[in-house]
């Protein structure tokens, strides 16, 4: 019985994953489709340039205007490719931060590096709607579960983000204060009703549509942060305007404190 | 034939990357006027004034999906062929609407040059000959009233 939420958590956690599938792969085929198109633009570029060069050479005459203009598509390309890559990479990374079996053990971590990567794989749920603002501050490294707590901020991220109907912004901000990590994730979505309120952190509560909410994602992110993390989580909300949720975890884990 | 303009090409996807591409791909094989444009509303503007051959556009864009801006392109430019070029994550939604704008062809991301290429070329073509069927009708049209009025003065001069 120890083990069971445990379990849950990552069953949930793996099912989250699930539901973002379709869109990393469609994050993902943006950039490789155009990897690909420029590859086959660049090997005939080549060739023709290639051809333009040896004609000039021959002919003992200054390289043609056309070659100049195959130079410069030759250099947007590569920028293109550069930035294609990164964007592929960013999500790669994300991925392995949240799909990365929890190994058990207190890392001293980076918080705002860890949000970085949970926000690329939360971004892909809503890029083309959600606004997406970071506020971070100056963070010691982090006593905690770090793959525990990328579950945290993707469920948080992933509400914040099914709160707003159309389009809003999604603000995550980290601050230090005595001891405490804060991490607070506010949306500009519809908030949450004041009959509601007690219920939020309920097993199985949930106002999304049958299929598509478990009502599981703030049970766990509070079993990770109050149970496993000896922190708080709280929030606030104004129905209309808009729900900010924080987490606060202790810099130093209670286990290690002398 | 050498005087007429270049085929005009317009390109929508509010990612950059795939549009400098795609433009990289098509001026290097062809010699279309291409018009890139990564926010629907500009894309909209240009299409109310400069006629164009094609229009190929992304499906999930901020502000106006790819059907809304297909739509307004069948409104302003009724001859334009009309090419979706989406991602895979929203292709059940786009059969659903396609019936709406008369789509010329719908094309799935990762997309194959050669096939992208195809389709413009066969779509440009498609453009050229309503284009010009148009041209012949009213032509007909201004010579059937022609002949109606003579028929008429003869009519009115023997009456
Ligand atoms: N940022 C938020 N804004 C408004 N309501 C929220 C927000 N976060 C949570 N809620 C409310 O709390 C309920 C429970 O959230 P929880 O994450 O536990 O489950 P869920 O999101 O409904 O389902 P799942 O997490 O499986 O998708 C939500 O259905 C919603 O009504
Ligand atoms: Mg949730």
């Amino acid at each position: 019985m120890e083990e069971e939420p445990r379990h849950l958590a990552e069953l949930y956690r793996m099912a989250v994953l699930g539901r973002l599938t379709a869109k990393i792969v469609h994050e993902i085929t943006t950039p490789a489709g155009s990897i690909r198109s420029n590859n086959e633009v660049l090997a005939r570029s080549l060739d023709a340039l290639g051809k333009l060069l040896s004609d000039a050479t021959v002919k003992k005459c200054a390289p043609p205007a056309k070659a100049l203009d195959i130079l410069e598509t030759l250099k947007n390309l590569a920028g293109v490719d550069k930035i294609a890559c990164d964007r592929i990479s960013a999500v790669v990374r994300g991925l392995k931060t949240y799909a990365r079996v929890e190994e058990g053990e207190l890392r001293k971590t980076n918080l705002n590096d860890l949000l970085r990567d949970t926000l690329k794989l939360a971004g892909v749920e809503f890029r083309n709607r959600v606004t997406l603002v970071e506020d971070f501050g100056e963070m010691p490294a982090v006593e905690c579960y770090p793959q525990s707590l990328s579950q945290v901020f993707l469920n948080l991220l992933v509400n914040a983000g099914q709160a707003i109907e159309g389009e809003g912004q999604v603000t995550v901000r980290t601050r230090a204060e005595n001891g405490w990590a804060r991490i607070s994730i506010s949306d500009t979505g519809t908030g949450i009703a004041p009959e509601h309120r007690d219920r939020i952190f309920t097993p199985g509560f949930t106002t999304k549509p049958a299929g598509e909410g478990t009502g599981l994602g703030l049970v766990i992110t509070r079993e990770i942060v109050v149970d496993h993390h000896h922190g708080t989580i709280t929030f606030e909300s104004e129905p209309g305007r808009g729900t900010t949720f924080h987490a606060r975890i202790p810099i130093t884990h209670p286990r290690n404190r002398s | 034939m050498a005087s007429n303009p270049p085929p005009a090409v317009v390109i929508v996807d509010d990612e950059e990357m795939v549009i400098t591409s795609v433009r990289a791909f098509l001026r290097l094989e062809t010699e279309y006027a291409i018009h890139g444009f990564t926010l629907p509303g500009e894309a909209v503007k240009f299409l109310e004034t400069n006629p164009v051959d094609v229009v190929v556009s992304d499906y999930l864009m901020p502000k106006m999906n790819g059907l809304e801006l297909l739509a307004k392109s069948k409104q302003f430019q009724p001859e334009a062929a009309r090419v979706l070029l989406t991602g895979h994550a929203d292709k059940q939604s786009a059969i659903r609407a396609i019936n709406d704008v008369g789509l010329y062809q719908y094309l799935e991301k990762p997309w194959d040059n050669q096939q992208l290429l195809l389709v413009i070329q066969s779509a440009i073509e498609r453009t050229t000959l309503l284009r010009s069927l148009r041209e012949k009708i009213s032509a007909l049209d201004t010579a059937h009233s022609n002949l109606k009025d003579i028929q008429a003065k003869l009519l009115r001069a023997f009456l």
